[in-house]
């Protein structure tokens, strides 16, 4: 079997286990929303690790082995890309919600908003990062760890970045989903909210795969990923000291700055990695023709 | 490295689980003592149990420091690629990753024990993981106190050493403010000033990276001490 064969095998059988969770999830929605130790044992205990199962179980099935699983921490030489990923998410957490306010001129609204407050709160995700974003190793270790290892000779480095992207968006369905199932949201709201997702995390994902390259490790991502979801908790909570109208619309802007940020990171490092693809290619058909020409002499 | 790792987990593999048993702690002292809890509010046992588990999580962090006081090992690992700078590395690493596991392990069983409770009925219940935080950090602290000592003079003779260092420094504090009993109203004044409510999120958080670079602190001083401490192991 060739290569390409066998990682579309493996990949196959990993994206199934996967769904079988995700299937798992839509199960027993309704018993998740009336039993809180159902919700714990489904979501917390099976679906927020399923990646990490999901891999765990295709590399014994397989049998290729728990070697290449960049567990390590690879610090030495790579802390810079450590400080990246606790940083840059933060950075676009920042323009998401402080740049509207700002740029509409409103920024009187940010009257609560301290110095003290803001230096507090990136010291105690700095700590937090350390200790609490072993959880998220759950997902990592499935995603960057084991999927997109296996979807990069099939598709290359930017087809990986897409499909990935698609795919780990695809996992998040059932949360997604949850409010329309239950009747509180409207069916465009829920396909809004699908399609901002996977635009979000198809851009993300990107950042975290070059991270994991970058580095060889899985857990810059996993740092990467703590700090994309707890850096809303602390910006929310900044808005609530701010004075912010109740009913406050900042209109296109807000939208426009929800995804900017992170679209031009991801279009960079695309743009980055194509060149690199390109260059190899190159490199490659010069070594190609020199051989040949060996050959002929 | 990876041989290092293997090393790792072949000796110390039970000690490094035992991390996850350890986070049951506050739900083993409810079952223990369940007919003692006289009320829905039990958090004051749970948090009795919690501390139980940072003290056996503490000390079975400790453990996988010992066997490495030989001079026979000492000598060797210095002569591999890795040098006593990765050995070291690597026990710190462990050491951190068995904090983790057993913060992690904790606040798990903590969620599931209040989503039970939650559907028995009882709604008061809180989390108890958010004093685990603190505690754990404070736990980092302490074993980058432990770990120079351990290396410096061997497990047993550390442990003493470092003990005497710590009467050695409470007596000298006690004395120091016996001396200074007629400024004292002026130093709670002035820790009062510091230590306000505004300030307390910053300083608090400022105390937990601080306790991350004191970790790293102890490492290197850990590697400045390893050769010293090799020439002075009995055997």
């Amino acid at each position: 079997m060739t290569t390409k064969k066998e990682n579309a095998q493996k990949l196959g059988i990993y994206l199934l286990i996967v769904s079988m969770f995700v299937l798992l999830f839509f199960v027993f929605r309704t018993t998740m929303n009336k039993s809180n130790t159902a919700f714990f044992i489904i979501y917390y205990c099976l679906f927020s690790f399923s990646p990490a199962i999901a891999s765990l179980i295709t590399r014994a099935v397989t049998k290729e082995g728990f070697r290449d699983m960049k567990l390590h921490l690879n610090l030495n030489g790579n802390f810079r890309w450590y400080l990246l990923a606790f940083g840059l998410p933060l950075i676009f957490f920042s323009a998401r919600i402080l740049l509207p306010i700002i740029v509409s001129g409103h920024s009187n609204w940010l009257g609560g908003f301290t110095v003290q407050d803001a230096v507090a709160s990136v010291f105690m995700l700095a700590a937090l990062s350390v200790v609490q974003s072993i959880g998220l190793l759950g997902e990592e270790l499935g995603w960057r760890g084991y999927m997109n290892q296996k979807m990069e000779p099939l598709f290359g480095t930017v087809g990986t970045c897409l499909f990935g992207g698609v795919v780990w968006s695809l996992w998040h369905l059932p949360m997604d989903l949850a409010g329309w199932l239950d009747g509180e949201d409207t069916f465009s709201d829920t396909l809004m909210m699908c399609g901002g997702r996977m635009l979000l995390l198809t851009c993300f994902g990107t950042f975290l795969m070059w991270l994991t390259k970058k580095t060889d490790s899985v857990f810059p991502a996993v740092v990467a990923h703590f700090m994309f979801n707890q850096s809303q908790g602390a910006f929310g909570g900044f808005l609530s000291q701010c004075n912010i109208p109740e009913n406050a619309d900042l209109g296109a802007i807000s939208d426009v700055c929800e995804y900017t940020t992170i679209i031009i990171l991801a279009v960079f490092l695309l743009g980055c990695y194509y060149v690199k693809t390109i260059r190899t290619r190159e490199i490659y058909n010069v070594i190609c023709t020199r051989r040949k020409g060996d050959i002929m002499l | 490295m990876t041989g290092l790792v293997y090393k790792e987990w072949k000796q110390n593999r039970w000690f490094i689980l035992s991390m996850i048993p350890c986070g049951f702690a506050p739900l083993l002292a409810l079952l223990l003592l369940r007919e003692q809890i006289t009320s829905v509010d039990n958090i004051a046992l749970r948090i009795g149990g919690l501390i139980a588990g940072f003290l056996a999580a503490g000390a079975l962090q400790l453990l996988v420091l010992r066997g490495d006081d030989r001079k026979l090992w000492g000598y060797w690992i210095t002569a591999t690629p890795e040098g006593y700078k990765g050995f070291l590395r690597l026990k710190y690493e462990m050491i951190f990753a068995m904090v983790v596991v057993f913060l992690f392990s904790l606040q798990c069983v903590d969620r599931g024990y209040c989503a039970v409770a939650a559907d028995m009925g009882i709604t008061e219940i809180e989390e108890v993981s958010g004093i685990a935080v603190p505690l754990c950090f404070v736990q980092i602290l302490s074993r980058a106190i432990d770990i120079p000592f351990v290396y410096r003079f061997g497990s047993k003779k550390g442990s003493i050493i470092k003990m005497i260092f710590m009467v050695t420094g409470a007596v000298a504090i006690s004395v120091l403010m016996i001396l200074n009993a007629e400024h004292f109203d002026t130093i709670i004044e002035m820790c009062k000033k510091v230590f306000n409510v505004q300030n307390s999120s910053l300083i608090l958080s400022v105390c937990l990276v601080v306790c991350l670079a004191l970790y790293y602190l102890s490492y290197r001083i850990t590697c400045r001490l390893y050769l010293k401490g090799v020439e002075q192991y009995d055997h």
